[in-house]
């Protein structure tokens, strides 16, 4: 991939050595770039300065609940909505000034968009050929995202919600765009629609794609995602890998045995199994926190092993629901899981 | 290119609708009742005057279906959310607006185009001669009327964001300018010389240049200016006459009946100009609405 160069020189500011042109940082470039992105609506603040960087190639997943500002944010990035503060490059363009630019070279899932009714399948996926000036044969995308046959002949007005979101994902992959950019993917479809288009996302990745996609529930996030961005009220609370994410909660998890009894050596030499960070005795109760979960049947083997008899465990794991609750506040996660309830399956 | 993607798409669209059918089945059905009744009432009307008589019904019809035709263009893919769908591929908001104008543009070409076909066969089956440079002329005009009232509704459907605003703004257009035009034109008469025009216009009593101008800005006065030029007879704008608007009657010379001098923007291409005018200028401002809304 090559890029042009997108930000010459101004005689203005030539003095200014940050200015450097975007062209020169070649495939290191990010694919997304934010800088302080904010955006308010009157009193509110949908978006809170926001500054995040996606790589080329990356699989990124932006988590939130509904109203995190998630939409919001990429609404910017496609120049649908405009940022009252802050920047934001994609591809190495100007979100505001170059709009055009990059919309020849993502492809993107709108979320809450809707089709043309009156025009079938097949006549979307021609449509956006046209306006890409991609050429190949309609039904390999149409196959793609499992809209071949009869399907692709229908108008677009009787599709289920499902199939409306297979062949807006089938016209973003029309010219087969350098970046993905899809909010809420898995809004409408079935877990098998989820599965298979987790499966289009891991198979565009391996072409190189680099793929940015939002979701307010974790469980679609976490299978594919390289990293993961966390938005709550308006602000990039975390970002990071799944076990970056971890280390920065500090989420152990914590095995309560209660046992009959306990010496102090076994207690302390329960510390030295590689992954458990730490270990209390008290009352006939042994508190162990593990920062790997395998660590917990070594730690249940080696007390068995020293003589004492375990009456009774119990387990508190820092999933990663837990992690997504504390990160986006009390609530969040009850109403991610009530909302996935209502997608029909 | 993109644009003509848009437009191409538009268009299509269209034609799946109803709406082209629709509309041209509409005007194709008004030129046969218009050319039917002229038949059994009027045998033998000189066939010259056929064309000025079905100008009259199509400076009413022709603007209101255009307006129907475009106000919902934009607005209508901002409240679905298919304009998401088309923003995220490569046009531009300017490629979507000019689109959109070119593509409705065409969907009332069709339909005005098919209904003069029809007058120009019946012409020929029901009085003989046909007045082929009248009817033809005629039908450009017609086009430009159109189309002026598709720059106004596609104008609208850019600027706003709500099926009713845009609904409200079309409807107050046509009404304004089918009926309040002259009264308007009257009112700022008053303001300028402390009294209303005088009524009828007669050469005995002319009236100033400006105001004849300000009443052939609307594009319903401007198409019978360009109509009676085209034909060489005398096509009356069909719109509300009101004793304090400016009311000629009779086809007295604009010479005479005009004080001092007929100034250039008097002339009958001047009125074609404002027909252009009333396509793109509202589409323009429109458009600059349009640019820097916020589509969430």
């Amino acid at each position: 991939m090559s890029y042009k160069n997108v930000h010459s020189f101004s005689l203005g500011n030539y003095d200014s050595g940050i200015n450097v042109s975007r062209a020169d940082a070649g495939n290191d470039m990010p694919a997304i770039e934010t800088d302080s992105l904010s955006k308010r609506f009157g009193d509110v603040v949908a978006v809170d300065d926001v500054s995040l960087q996606i790589d080329d190639g990356e699989v990124f997943g932006f988590l939130g609940p509904n109203g995190a500002g998630k939409s919001t944010t990429i609404n910017m990035l496609l120049d649908f909505a405009r940022p009252t503060d802050g920047s934001a490059t994609v591809l190495g363009y100007d979100v505001r000034e170059e709009s055009q630019e990059i919309r020849k070279r993502v492809g993107v899932l709108p979320e809450g968009f809707d089709l043309y009714e009156r025009l079938s399948g097949r006549k979307h996926i021609e449509f956006a050929q046209r306006a890409k000036g991609a050429n190949g044969d309609p039904e390999e995308y149409l196959a793609r995202v499992g809209l071949d046959g009869d399907a692709a002949n229908r108008n677009a007005g009787g599709y289920s919600k499902g199939m409306k979101q297979r062949l807006a994902l089938g016209m973003a992959l029309v010219g087969d765009p350098e970046l993905l950019i899809m909010d809420e993917p898995s809004s409408g479809l079935d877990p098998t629609g989820i599965q298979e288009m987790q499966e289009i996302v891991r198979s565009e990745a391996e072409r190189g794609t680099t793929v940015f996609f939002s979701s307010h529930i974790l469980d679609h996030v976490e299978e594919v995602c390289d990293r993961i961005g966390v938005m709550n009220e308006g602000e990039l609370v975390a970002i990071g890998t799944l076990d970056e994410l971890h280390a920065q909660i500090g989420g152990d998890a914590h095995l309560e045995l209660s046992v009959d009894d306990v010496s102090d050596r076994t207690v302390e030499t329960l510390t030295d199994i590689d992954g458990i960070s730490g270990a209390t005795a008290r009352n006939g109760h042994l508190d162990v926190s593990c920062s790997r979960s395998a660590a917990k049947a070594k730690a249940i083997n080696h007390v068995e092993a020293a003589g004492t008899t375990v009456l009774d465990i119990q387990v508190e794991d820092q999933d990663i629901d837990d992690l997504f609750a504390e990160l986006t506040g009390n609530g969040a996660k009850e109403e991610a899981e009530t909302i996935a309830e209502e997608v029909p399956a | 290119m993109s644009i003509a993607t848009v437009a191409r798409k538009d268009f299509e669209d269209a034609v799946r609708s109803q709406m082209l059918w629709s509309l041209t089945g509409l005007l194709v059905g008004l030129i046969v009742l218009v050319y039917g009744a002229i038949w059994y009432f009027e045998g033998n009307l000189p066939s010259s005057d056929l064309a000025s008589i079905l100008a009259l019904p199509l400076q009413v019809i022709v603007p209101l279906a255009a307006l129907i035709v475009g106000y919902m263009a934009i607005v209508g893919e901002r409240r679905s959310g298919s304009i998401k769908i088309l923003l995220s591929l490569p046009p531009t908001r300017e490629d979507v607006v000019a689109g959109k104008l070119l593509g409705r543009s065409g969907v009332v070409a069709v339909a005005v185009l098919a209904a003069f076909v029809v007058a120009t066969l019946l012409t020929g089956l029901l009085f003989g001669e046909v007045p082929v440079s009248g009817l033809a002329g005629l039908a450009v005009a017609t086009l430009l009327l159109g189309f002026a009232f598709v720059g106004i509704a596609v104008g609208f459907s850019a600027a706003v964001a709500s099926r009713g605003r845009a609904m409200a703004g079309v409807v107050g257009t046509y009404l304004v300018f089918l009926g309040f035009w002259d009264v308007l034109v009257g009112g700022i008469y008053r303001v300028v010389t402390g009294s209303f025009p005088a009524s009828p216009i007669t050469p005995d009593s002319p009236i100033e240049a400006w105001a004849l101008a300000l009443q052939r800005l609307n594009p319903m006065e401007a198409y019978g200016v360009v109509a009676s030029s085209v034909l060489d007879q005398q096509v009356f704008a069909l719109t509300l006459q009101f004793p304090i608007g400016i009311n000629v009657f009779g086809d007295a010379p604009l010479e005479d009946i005009v004080v001092g001098e007929v100034p250039f923007y008097l002339s009958e291409w001047f009125s074609a100009l404002v027909l252009l005018a009333w396509i793109l200028l509202p589409v323009l401002v429109g458009y600059l609405r349009f640019r820097t809304a916020d589509l969430g």
